[in-house]
């Protein structure tokens, strides 16, 4: 290797790495500009930046808009970056971590899904890194995306989707008939249990991220209460106003609601797409389906050779 | 937007649960297109890398495999060669052998054929010699005969008229002398 492509080698990895880390940091600015300064502790939904009038309802440009599209471009990068120079014989840890991640997520996806939806192991790894990278933003200060329910919900329609695409493979009636499982009666509580699958998996996600930041909130909010109780013995305005209680507490919460709760719904919504799709799945019906279509097909040539017999 | 950029005075929220379709169409188009991405970007040079490495690998082992059973066959198929060997050899000694007294035989038995031919023809020379000898001989006699009869008879004998009275003589002379 030449100086020269070296050199080029590091100049691309570092735009690489600044196309991680720029678009939080863009956030986080846009987020202090149009926040005033004095807010105080709220509780709210995301702030918009950009209201655009659209049919049917305006479109927001919202904070969670904005940090899930910063989420995805890091994530871009991340991917340009562990593949920068990849090669047959791996000679870097990031090419390593790149193998390790497909790996790890094809056998995940092998085990529970079954070697027919493997091709799906790209689509699991999306959710997972979507969900967990925009749950975590909440540790720069920015509003969790995944704590705003349309963006989950747009998840979990798309979940939806393929579920419904993948039972529709059993043909329309297999699937109408479906819902009648096991009696009739139970028709419309199978069509609403089925309607509610992405409604619940929405509610989950968004429940738990969102309690988290409101959990949060609601005791950096107490402990500055208590410690302004507390030193407003000393009759000292300024010193009555040092939250101290702060110190301690909020941070291991939030590694708990932050990382692990991101990580773990990040998990289970990743999990519950996997279950969902491979179980609706009616590979019955799917399998007497082709069969049926081979045999029209057969009987259908038969036909049209006899016929080009019969000429003859 | 309510102001201008830095000089926000009060920031617009939304609440904490609304429903906007618009939202939930661009989280969707996200999702999608996160995962293109991935599968673009990251599984497949991954994967390509992967099973190309994989390949090499099993291509490597099948090699050392076959390097290996070949090696092994060789081996055999030498033994096998050695201990045929000396079979080998003493055969084609054997043939050697044979092959050097078939071919001196015949080289024995041309000489021998042409030695006989060359006495055969040794001798017929000789009995021609020796027939034209005795020709030879008979004519000077007749000659030497004409001669001493002339002088014993005195005068000249007549060649023609007496030729056959001399060589009844010669003739007989040679039968005698035979």
């Amino acid at each position: 290797m030449t100086d020269r492509s070296r050199v080029r080698a590091r100049v691309v990895d570092g735009l690489l790495i600044a196309m991680m880390i720029l678009p939080f940091v863009g956030c986080i600015l846009l987020k202090i500009l149009f926040t005033p300064a004095s807010e105080g502790i709220t509780i709210a939904g995301p702030q918009i930046y950009l209201t655009v009038p659209m049919p049917l309802q305006p479109l927001y440009i919202s904070e969670s808009t904005v940090v899930s599209a910063a989420v995805v471009i890091a994530v871009i990068g991340l991917c340009l970056y562990l593949t920068h120079g990849i090669k047959e014989v791996p000679d870097s840890k990031r090419q390593l971590v790149a193998e390790f991640i497909v790996e790890k997520v094809t056998d995940f996806v092998g085990e529970n899904m079954g070697a027919r939806f493997i091709g799906f192991a790209p689509f699991v790894t999306a959710i997972l890194a979507l969900s967990a990278l925009s749950s975590m933003s909440s540790l720069f200060g920015l509003y969790s995306p995944t704590s705003d329910i349309n963006i989950v919900a747009g998840w979990a329609v798309l979940v939806f989707i393929l579920i419904t695409h993948y039972k529709l493979r059993g043909g329309l009636g297999n699937y109408l008939k479906s819902f009648g499982d096991p009696i009739p009666i139970f028709y419309p509580f199978n069509v609403i249990s089925e309607i509610a699958t992405p409604v619940s998996m929405t509610f989950r996600h968004y429940g738990n991220i969102l309690s988290g930041a409101v959990i949060s909130t609601l005791i950096a909010t107490v402990l500055a209460k208590l410690s302004n109780l507390l030193l407003s013995l000393t009759h000292n305005f300024y010193i009555a106003n040092i939250p101290f209680l702060r110190v301690g507490l909020p941070a291991v919460l939030s590694l708990y609601f932050d990382v692990f709760s991101s990580v773990l719904q990040a998990y289970i919504f990743a999990m519950l797409t996997m279950l969902f799709i491979s179980g609706g799945y009616p590979e019955e019906a799917v399998e007497k389906r082709r069969e049926k279509r081979a045999a029209k097909k057969a009987a259908k040539e038969a036909k049209k050779s006899e016929e080009a017999a019969a000429k003859q | 937007m309510k102001g201008p950029l830095f000089f926000a005075l009060a920031a617009e929220y939304l609440d904490v649960i609304y429903i906007n379709i618009w939202s939930i169409i661009v989280s969707l188009a996200n999702l999608l297109i996160l995962y293109l991405i991935l599968k673009k970007l990251l599984f497949k040079p991954v994967t390509k890398v992967v099973s190309a490495r994989r390949e090499k690998v099993d291509g490597m082992l099948r090699e050392a495999q076959e390097a290996k059973e070949k090696a092994e066959q060789d081996r055999e198929t030498y033994a096998a060669q050695l201990s045929h060997a000396q079979e080998d050899a003493a055969e084609v000694m054997r043939r050697a052998a044979q092959s050097a007294n078939r071919t001196g035989d015949e080289i024995i038995r041309a000489a021998e054929t042409r030695a006989q031919e060359m006495l055969k023809r040794a001798d017929e020379d000789i009995a021609q010699e020796k027939k034209k000898a005795v020709n030879e001989m008979k004519e000077e006699l007749s000659g030497i005969s004409l001669t001493i009869a002339e002088k014993v008879v005195g005068r000249e004998i007549k060649e023609q008229d007496h030729k056959k009275l001399i060589d009844d003589f010669i003739s007989e002379v040679g039968e005698d002398h035979e």
